[in-house]
């Protein structure tokens, strides 16, 4: 199939029904990353492509307890300066990081006042490590427990808002929380913002942080691996839990050439749906999961066969990764033999809602250096996830097409396709 | 963009006055109306809290449905059944072409708190593994989807005040964009003792009574959008815009210009003049700063034109799913479902905006977030 480019389409809805579409394209223009494996965007890509994990000892709080003591834990300490607001969660610290890292990448300024632009985050855990606090004086103590300050931040829109008042945002603002499809579906509706002429430039991605509510939760589910988390190796057993921020500068590309602005790749659709299956457990024959991989390829208005690469979700739950795998098969048939599916979850944990901008950013990074990252912690194949999961470390790879997959609790999933500039 | 049109075919609503569109109706017709306010809480006085204290959902969902899902998702399941059950059955539409979209302030909350209960009075281990899916954000609608099969994207947004709006207006681009034939614009918000002890403490609440501060809301509302009118839509979605200015996220913003632009921006997509304008659901939820704001707003939209305004917000309570409502009402009397009596907040009546006396045939609906997020819409006849 044709690549898509910017003009106006005669399209058929869902309903069968006929309306045009004006295509503007979405170029990725800068990237700022907050990970496990380093504080910023080329220290979390060179020790991703090395093959190198950020999984450690769970510092943040004690782990005793718990059925796990380990995680993708932020290193705090290698965090570059950065003016914080009071009563700033490490969550809105993460995004503030990202998005200045991701402005100057763009070459565009950090300042400015009611700035057209669009804001689009997932928005997870926010604050809640540092609201934590206060609800355990709360029912320890009763009602006379003091405490105000550290539940400013609890919301989760509050390091969208921050992230709008720092840097001078007056467009459309929002804030999606999908569970861990969160900062996909931000980046996908950020890109349709923009295309759709609502603004210029748009920041876009998602910042969480861990929290014992997220440790408890995942470690009840026993969906935890005692191990570092090990994507589609056959003995794996379940996810790391982790933390981060990403976020992509998008920008219309007639925009971003009118100041000699270059690219890491291009926005060229997204696909939402819902499994209406199962709160926690995935449709296992990987239908629903297709669906909405094709839903995203057809938005970008490209095929099956046009995908070089898949960035999985790839959560290291044995049956999430299974019935991802059936997904692919089901959309790329033989040619998934071909294709590298990998998932980062393994050097970087499960970054929730930020995971899906974490991803979107690694998948730039792989069009833009024809290197697909690798599936760390993956050793032994499994039969039923049947995919080449890109063992060891980075791979040289011809990647003109790439999608990015976030599957997440609730059955909100949502697919990012993603094109090479070139 | 496109310029497909967007109609409200359909609503359900659980809130404060009772379970069912037939319930706000009536509870707006009467002129002195007022919820019953109070929230238990641990060890303290109960809270401000607009709740749905009567709710049951026996007569909606059976037993062992209603058994697996927690308030949130029992009040959202409810309301949107009855948005869906006017639509005829079969749906007009292949289930799996039907979106959601969902505005929540605090849905999690309350299993949030049990999850940490254990967590912090007993052990990790002794968590309810089963609470744990329901503290994210995104459960009502996801429960929604899994119980109606509903297959089309599925979005929850967190924008305080503004999420209700939000839903609605991300539902008008998914049917623009055609990523689903029809969809749920839903919001929900649940009685919690945490959330609103926060606001309690914040000051802004409205306690004891008889001070200036508002009362939080409880309740969901759903609202069917499509592209092609089913049955007698209630009305139709003509217009959307967004804007947002810089604020403290527990803040009202400074000045009201990116009210004023959103407004305006969503006013000139429905091709409406400010002066078309018969009908504003008034933002006022008590707190007198937030009156100011608006007044002004209004002023940079409306110039000296006084359409009716009504307000909600001081009777039903503020929430997330509060400026859903608000879209509700106001589909609700453009359609004749309803006759609204309530007076506008005094401090709008002084200015010279009237009570609605006649059925309204635009009207302007708007949403202003702590944080500065600032949507508006417009709706007309169908």
């Amino acid at each position: 199939m044709e690549d898509r480019t910017p003009g106006v389409y005669r399209c058929v809805g869902p309903d069968g029904s006929l309306y045009s579409a004006a295509v503007k394209d979405v170029w990725i223009t800068g990237i700022g990353l907050v990970t496990a494996l380093g504080p910023d965007r080329e220290t979390t890509w060179r020790r991703l492509v090395a093959g190198e994990s950020g999984i450690r000892a769970l510092t943040l709080f004690d782990p005793a307890g718990f059925r796990t003591s380990i995680a993708a834990q932020v290193d705090d300490a290698a965090l570059p300066a950065v003016d914080l607001p009071r009563h700033a969660s490490r969550a809105t610290r993460f995004a503030l990081i990202a998005a200045a890292e991701a402005l100057a990448d763009a070459g565009l300024p950090a300042d400015g006042d009611s700035r057209p632009w669009a804001l689009a985050m997932g928005g997870g855990a926010a604050g809640l490590f540092e609201t934590e606090g206060f609800i355990a004086r709360r029912l320890r103590r009763g009602r006379q427990a003091r405490g105000l300050t550290e539940f400013l931040e609890l919301l989760q829109d509050t390091p969208t808002d921050r992230l709008a008042a720092r840097f001078g945002l007056g467009g459309p603002r929002l804030t999606v929380t999908t569970a861990c499809s969160s900062s996909t579906l931000s980046v996908g509706m950020a890109a349709e913002m923009i295309s759709d002429g609502l603004a210029p430039v748009a920041l876009a991605g998602g910042a969480d942080a861990i929290c014992r509510l997220t440790y408890t939760g995942f470690n009840s589910l026993r969906a935890v691996d005692l191990s570092p988390c090990r994507p589609f190796d056959r003995s794996r057993q379940g996810l790391t839990v982790g933390e981060g921020a990403a976020v992509l500068v998008l920008e219309d590309a007639d925009h971003a050439r009118a100041r000699g602005a270059t690219a890491y790749a291009r926005v060229l659709g997204y696909g939402a749906t819902n499994d209406a299956f199962h709160m926690t457990q995935p449709e296992p024959s990987g239908e629903a999961w297709a669906r909405t991989i094709l839903a995203a390829l057809a938005d970008a208005r490209i095929g099956p066969p046009d995908v070089d690469y898949v960035n999985a979700h790839g959560t290291a739950t044995e049956q999430n990764d299974a019935a991802e795998c059936a997904a692919y098969q089901r959309v790329l048939g033989e040619r998934l033999a071909r294709v590298p599916v990998s998932s980062v979850k393994g050097a970087l944990g499960h970054c929730l809602c930020g995971a899906g901008g974490i991803e979107a950013a690694i998948t730039s990074l792989a069009i833009a250096r024809q290197t697909v990252p690798p599936t760390v912690g993956f050793a032994e194949p499994d039969p039923a996830c049947p995919v080449d999961p890109v063992p060891g470390g980075g791979r040289p790879h011809v990647v003109k097409h790439a999608i990015s997959s976030s599957f997440a609790f609730g059955g909100n999933s949502g697919v990012l396709v993603l094109g090479s500039c070139r | 963009m496109t310029t497909r049109p967007v109609f409200v075919c359909s609503a359900g609503a659980v809130t404060a006055a009772g379970t069912g569109v037939e319930s706000l109706a009536a509870a707006l017709e009467d002129p002195v109306w007022d919820a019953p306010v109070g929230l238990e809480r641990p060890d303290g006085p109960p809270l401000p809290v607009a709740a749905c204290r009567d709710f049951s959902p026996r007569n909606v969902l059976p037993p062992l449905v209603a058994r697996r899902l927690d308030r949130p998702a029992r009040l959202l399941a409810v309301a949107a059944r009855e948005a869906l059950a006017a639509l005829g059955d079969p749906l007009p539409w292949d289930r799996t072409q039907v979106g959601i979209t969902a505005g929540t302030w605090n849905a999690g909350t309350s299993a949030l708190v049990d999850v940490l209960r254990a967590v912090f009075l007993t052990s990790p281990e002794e968590a309810p593994p089963a609470q744990f899916p329901s503290t994210v954000a995104n459960a009502p609608a996801s429960q929604l989807g899994i119980l109606e099969r509903l297959g089309g994207p599925n979005l929850t947004f967190a924008e305080k005040q503004a999420s209700g709006l939000r839903a609605v207006v991300e539902a008008g681009r998914l049917l623009a964009h055609g990523r689903a034939a029809a969809a749920l614009a839903c919001g929900v918000d649940e009685g919690d003792w945490l959330n609103a002890e926060g606001y309690a403490r914040l000051g802004v609440l409205v306690n004891p009574p008889g001070r200036v501060g508002m009362r939080l809301g409880e309740g969901a509302v759903a609202l069917s959008l499509a592209p092609e009118p089913v049955g007698t839509p209630l009305a139709r979605l003509a217009g959307w815009a967004s804007a947002g200015s810089a604020s403290e996220p527990w803040l009202y913003p400074d000045r009201p210009d990116a009210l004023v632009s959103a407004c305006l921006r969503a006013l000139e997509a429905a091709g409406r003049a400010p002066s078309d304008v018969d009908l504003v659901l008034s933002l006022a939820n008590g707190i007198p700063y937030l009156g100011g704001l608006e007044l002004a707003a209004l002023e940079g939209v409306l110039g000296d034109h006084r359409p009716a305004v009504l307000s909600t917000n001081e009777r039903l309570g503020e929430a997330g799913f509060a400026s859903l409502l608000r879209v509700a009402v106001a589909a609700l009397a453009i359609a004749g479902r309803a006759r609204p009596a309530w007076a506008p907040a005094p401090h709008l009546a002084a200015m010279g905006y009237p009570p609605v006396t006649t059925r309204p045939r635009t009207a302007l609906v708007t949403a202003l977030a702590g944080g500065g997020s600032c949507l508006a819409t417009v709706l007309t006849t169908a």
